[in-house]
This record gives C-alpha cells, sequence and structure tokens, in this order.
C-alpha cells in the first residue's frame, strides 16, 4: 500500500468520526429544540438517544463526507423551520424567543453558547419569589448546567482533535522521510506501530499541556454542576412526595460514622496499657501498650 | 517511493493465519466462565473486622522462619489482590515459601454510605485495628508493615505516628513527594500529579460532594488516559494477539479481572488525598495531620525498605526515593525493580527479585524485635 493512502485512510477516519460528531450535535440540538417545544406546551422532553455508530464502521469512510454535508444541510433547514416557527410559539415572551433562536442556530452546537447560558441564568438565578416557579428555577438549572457541560465539553474535544490532527501530520512526516531511506518499505504491523507510537506521544503531550489540562477541568466541573443541579430538582420533589431524600442519607450516614469514630475511640480507651515485652518460652499472647487517644476536635468535627 | 510490504501471498497467508486464530481464540472464549478467572488464591482465614474491613491471616506454605508478622496493607484506590495474582505472580505467594507469617487488610467495598470516613478513619482507626489484632495473636509488641502504593502512605504515616509499634516498614511504590513529578518530567510519567494540581481545591470538593465518593470507574478512566493509545488497542489488536493462546488469555483475563474491581474510594478520604496529599504535598512537608496529630516523618526510626519501580509512570521513582532524607533512621534500603508500577507485582524478572529482598529484609530484622 502506498503510504500516502496511509494518510488518507487516517483522513477518511477522522472525516467519519467528525460524521459522527455532527450526527451527534444534531440529535442533541434537536432533541433539546423538541424537548423545549414539548415543555412550553406542557409536556415532558423525551432523552436525547445518543447515535448507535459514534464509531463509524469501514463501510461508512466512503460516504462520510457527502453524509456530513447532507446531515449539515439537514440540521440547517429544521433549523431554519423551528427559528420561524418557534417565535409564535412563544407568543411573544422576549426571553423564550431569543433562547429559541439561539438555540436553533446550527453554529451554536459547535460553537460557544454564552448568550444561551445568559438566558438561562437568569431563569436560574434570577430574583426570588417566595411561593412561585420553584419546580421551574429547578429545571432551569438543570438545564443551565446541561447546556455548560455540553459547551465545555465541545471545548475539550477541540483540544483533543487538534492532537489527533497534529498526530496525522506527524505520522504522514515520518512515512515519508521513510520513504527516502528504507527502500525496503514498510509492511502494515510496521506501520500500524508507527501511527500508535506517534499518536501516543502527541496524546501525552496534549495531555500535559495547559489547554487539555484546563478544559477538562472545566468539563469535570461542569459535570458536578449538572449532577448538583439534577439532585436539588429530585430532592425537591423527593420531598413533596415524602421520598427520603439524598441530603438526609448523607446526615445519617454523617452521624452513622460519627458515632463508629467515637466507639473506636471508647474502645481504646478502655484497653489497659500493659508495659510490653516479648514472651519468653511460652506463646501467651501480650496485650500491647497504646496510647489511649480522644477523639481529635478534627475526628469529631465531620467534615461537611 | 516506499511500499508497504504485501503481496497477494502473503495476504492471503496473513488471513488464514487470523481466521485460525479467531476461531481457535472464540472456542476459548466460549468456553470460558468468569469463575473460571480466579485471582487471589492462595489459602487464608478471616481473623478480624470492623465495618467494612477485613484482616486476613494466609496459611503457611513453608517452615515459618521469622516471629514478627508481615501486613500487607494496600490502598483503597484498587485492591490487594494484585499482590497474588496467581500462582506463578505472587508476592504473597512467594513471602509464604520464604517463610514470613503473612496477613492482608482487606477495605471491602465502601459505598455512599461511607463518604464520611476520613484517612484519620482508616488509619489510625482500621489500620490501628489490624496491627493490635495481629501483635496480639502473634504475642510481640511490633509487626512488619508493607504498604503498596496509597496503603504505603497509610504505612507511612501510622509508623511515623506509632513508631514503637512498627519493627520494620516496607514501602512499595509509595508516594512521599507528592511533586516530584517533576524531577525527571519524564513524557506520560506523574500525570495523576499534573491532573490533580490542574484542579482548585474547590473542584476536588465539588467533585466529592456531587458524587459522594470518589468513583472507581471515575479513576480508571484517569489512568487509561496515562496510557491513551494501549487503552484504544487494548480489546481489539492486544486481545487479538493472545486470544489463541490459552495460558496468555487466562493471564490477561486475570489481570481484566484485577482491573475491572474498581471499589469508590470514601469521599472525604479522597478529599484528603488529593487536597493534603496531591496538591499541598503535606507528607513531606511534615505538615500532614492525622487523628489529630502531626505525621513527623523524623519520627520513622525503624529500619525502611523503599521498593519503587524505574518506569513506573503512575508513582515516578523520584516521588517514593524522597523520603531518604526525611526518616530518622540510618537503616534506610532502597531497591529499584525494572518496570512498571503494575509489573512490581506480575512481571517475571521482579518475581526472582522482590519477594526475597523482603524476606531477608524482615528476617535480617526479625531478631531485633526480640
Amino acid at each position: 500500500m502506498n503510504p500516502f493512502d496511509y494518510s488518507k485512510a487516517v483522513t477518511d477516519f477522522w472525516t467519519a468520526q467528525g460524521q459522527a460528531l455532527m450526527k451527534a450535535q444534531e440529535q442533541a440540538g434537536k432533541a433539546l429544540a423538541e424537548g423545549m417545544q414539548a415543555v412550553a406546551f406542557g409536556k415532558f422532553p423525551m432523552m436525547p438517544d445518543m447515535p448507535a455508530d459514534l464509531s463509524a464502521g469501514a463501510a461508512d469512510l466512503a460516504h462520510a463526507s457527502k453524509s456530513v454535508m447532507e446531515l449539515w444541510s439537514a440540521a440547517t433547514t429544521i433549523c431554519g423551520n423551528l427559528a420561524t416557527t418557534v417565535p409564535a410559539i412563544a407568543g411573544g415572551n422576549a426571553i423564550v424567543e431569543a433562547t429559541f433562536r439561539k438555540m436553533v442556530d446550527p453554529r451554536s452546537w459547535l460553537g460557544g453558547t454564552g448568550e444561551m447560558d445568559d438566558v438561562l441564568g437568569r431563569m436560574a438565578e434570577g430574583p426570588r419569589f417566595a411561593d412561585l416557579w420553584e419546580a421551574e428555577r429547578r429545571y432551569a438549572g438543570v438545564l443551565q448546567a446541561w447546556m455548560n457541560l455540553r459547551r465545555r465539553g465541545l471545548e475539550h474535544n477541540a483540544v483533543v482533535l487538534q492532537a489527533w490532527l497534529q498526530a496525522g501530520r506527524r505520522f504522514t512526516e515520518q512515512l515519508a522521510a521513510r520513504a527516502g531511506a528504507d527502500a525496503r518499505g514498510l509492511d502494515a504491523k510496521s506501520a500500524l506501530a508507527l501511527w500508535t507510537e506517534t499518536a501516543n506521544r502527541q496524546l501525552l503531550e496534549t495531555q500535559r499541556s495547559e489547554p487539555f489540562l484546563q478544559t477538562q477541568a472545566a468539563m469535570i466541573r461542569a459535570t458536578t454542576e449538572l449532577r448538583m443541579a439534577q439532585q436539588e430538582l429530585v430532592e425537591h420533589f423527593g420531598k413533596q412526595y415524602g421520598f427520603p431524600t439524598r441530603t438526609e442519607l448523607d446526615d445519617v450516614h454523617r452521624t452513622v460514622t460519627e458515632l463508629r469514630r467515637e466507639l473506636r475511640a471508647m474502645r481504646r480507651e478502655q484497653q489497659a496499657p500493659v508495659p510490653a515485652t516479648l514472651p519468653a518460652a511460652s506463646s501467651e499472647p501480650l496485650r500491647i501498650q497504646r496510647p489511649a487517644r480522644r477523639p481529635s476536635a478534627k475526628q469529631r468535627e465531620t467534615p461537611k | 517511493m516506499t511500499q508497504i510490504g504485501t503481496t497477494p501471498a502473503t495476504v492471503l497467508s496473513d488471513a488464514a493465519k487470523l481466521g485460525t486464530k479467531m476461531l481457535t481464540g472464540g472456542q476459548l472464549l466460549h468456553a470460558l466462565r468468569d469463575a473460571d478467572v480466579q485471582i487471589a488464591t492462595t489459602p487464608k482465614d478471616l481473623v478480624w473486622s470492623q465495618d467494612k474491613v477485613s484482616l486476613f491471616h494466609y496459611r503457611p506454605l513453608a517452615q515459618k522462619r521469622v516471629r514478627v508478622p508481615v501486613l500487607i496493607c494496600y490502598g483503597l484506590v484498587g485492591r490487594w489482590t494484585m499482590t497474588d495474582l496467581q500462582e506463578d505472580r505472587s508476592l504473597v505467594r512467594n513471602l509464604l515459601n520464604l517463610g514470613l507469617d503473612l496477613y492482608v487488610v482487606d477495605w471491602g467495598n465502601p459505598s455512599r454510605a461511607d463518604r464520611y470516613l476520613t484517612l484519620d478513619d482508616y488509619i489510625m482507626g482500621y489500620l490501628d485495628g489490624c496491627v493490635a489484632e495481629i501483635a496480639k495473636r502473634a504475642g510481640v509488641p511490633k509487626v512488619n508493615l508493607l504498604g503498596v502504593c496509597e496503603g504505603g502512605v497509610f504505612t507511612t504515616a501510622f509508623a511515623a505516628l506509632e513508631p514503637e509499634r512498627v519493627n520494620t516498614l516496607t514501602l512499595t511504590i509509595t508516594p512521599i513527594d507528592f511533586h516530584a513529578d517533576t524531577v525527571e518530567d519524564r513524557l506520560g510519567h506523574g500525570f495523576i500529579n499534573i491532573w490533580t494540581r490542574s484542579l482548585s481545591p474547590e473542584d476536588v470538593d465539588r467533585l466529592i460532594d456531587a458524587n459522594g465518593n470518589l468513583p472507581g470507574e471515575f479513576m480508571g478512566a484517569i489512568f487509561n488516559q496515562m496510557s491513551p493509545m494501549r487503552s484504544l488497542l487494548k480489546y481489539n489488536l492486544d486481545l487479538l494477539e493472545i486470544v489463541d493462546d490459552e495460558q496468555r488469555l487466562m493471564n490477561w483475563l486475570r489481570m481484566e479481572k484485577w482491573i475491572s474491581d474498581r471499589p469508590d474510594h470514601p469521599g472525604e478520604a479522597a478529599k484528603q488525598w488529593m487536597k493534603d496529599l496531591y496538591q499541598q504535598n503535606k507528607l513531606v512537608r511534615n505538615e500532614w495531620e492525622l487523628d489529630g496529630r502531626r505525621v513527623d516523618l523524623g519520627n520513622i526510626r525503624m529500619p525502611v525498605l523503599n521498593v519503587y519501580a524505574k518506569d513506573d509512570h503512575i508513582i515516578p521513582p523520584a516521588t517514593s526515593r524522597a523520603l531518604a532524607p526525611k526518616v530518622g533512621t540510618s537503616d534506610y534500603t532502597e531497591l529499584a525493580l525494572s518496570g512498571g508500577h503494575i509489573g512490581v507485582f506480575v512481571g517475571a524478572r521482579s518475581q526472582a527479585l522482590f519477594a526475597p529482598a523482603v524476606a531477608s529484609f524482615v528476617e535480617q530484622h526479625d531478631l531485633a524485635a526480640a
């Protein structure tokens, strides 16, 4: 095989992965739009389906570029339709209208969602009324956290994708260099070993880079925020129906841990200190001298 | 232009070989059940337990040559079963064959109910209880501690706080200076150190608060990042390479079984592990506090054997070797083994060196206890 065919195969592979990413974006965006629309009509949104072919097979390679264009075109059409229908649904509500317009813009699926976050932020964090919109506020909090996680995920993926592209460049350069140096050629196993080593090195270098570490930390932060928002929403309904909440269980667990800690300390204090010596001939067990300790302030005060 | 060296004949031949390999491998995998893949099979008895913690005593495999027992203490990341993976790759079995009296502590499977357990609880509570029980059973005032990785930090701290109860301290692939990953700065080494420092203390708190514990799966994902391409090729090319060789396949599956056994790390203990140690590096600075007491490494006055792996990408050697100038004993020995973090326990070369070195060290200091 021509070494440059390898480069083409690698490029095709990325294209296929890009296709999968685009497809995922499209489905996620579509589901979000449908979800918001459903909420607007007082229905529960459906969870977005994960695309089954995130790892594209060999048969998809040849059609990858075409498929991407078709998907993009389809996504744009869907979004164009939504952008014109949604304002009518929103009924003059500027915030909702702005949210929908931004949400259905395909560019926002790949770029940031700053304005969207602002809108959701106002919904989630705006001034509170004593008895109004508590559940809605929590829903908005979950949605805001989900949007943030999606954005952070894309930012991180961009860094990783850049590393793969760089690895591909390096691999191609090395193949070209070998083409001049080694007339016997490179068998498939050696080529794979070279690709593995090249990509591994590039990925390891990337993982130590500031952009990778920062975007990954941001993604982890966003994940935890989403989880907390979901928990808050679930607890809101749990309380209403008398179900025990995570917070209540945590309180119980903290209490049990503290009680066990105190019990251990009391048992230790009960052990009378006896000078320790080794037995002579007999193997009679000894009682070991250990200082009796009281639970420290740090121990008693379990972190919240 | 260089061509990839393939011809129709070699392609056909390779395809035939591959077909045979996959057929054989398929038959092997089809016949295997999870129960056929056993690890940590060396006979042992439960002798003490508290909450979820269990202390096991191994049955002897040879004439006992030492009076003071050895306690193997693994950490909360992973499980001690690595030390007894299979008969011909077992630190436990090797030590027993060399006449040591051996115990191991299992921390159990921490659940969300254990999220408030701290390292104080594990070290000055459970480990303390294990040491007391072993000493009582053996009728000796001190025991030998053999700590592994995070468990090495546990035993180090215990030895510093309770030096009169520790006869010898053997550390294996144990981090002491959590910022010494920068000493060698080898690509792919010390990623966990770098990654943890990339988080803020508040990130760690939120991560734990959101999940309750540090999920084992999460740590598994971080470990996989340390060898990215290996992780990608593991279940296709690596498996394909050995799938038709029953012995190698079984070795591979045993390792998989160990890797898949990833207990969650109790939440508050994980906060201490990540913030106090990985981020703030309190241990080597003698600033770490447990049970309200400062862990001063200078109090480690018993003999110390510090074993590290020369190519350990998880615990870079410099992070372990930082202990040397800190201990309060001149009886300090380092043993550098070839291989990586896990290779110390399962590598063919280390099998011949590791256990004999530990047994010799323990035996040599056995009389000192008497």
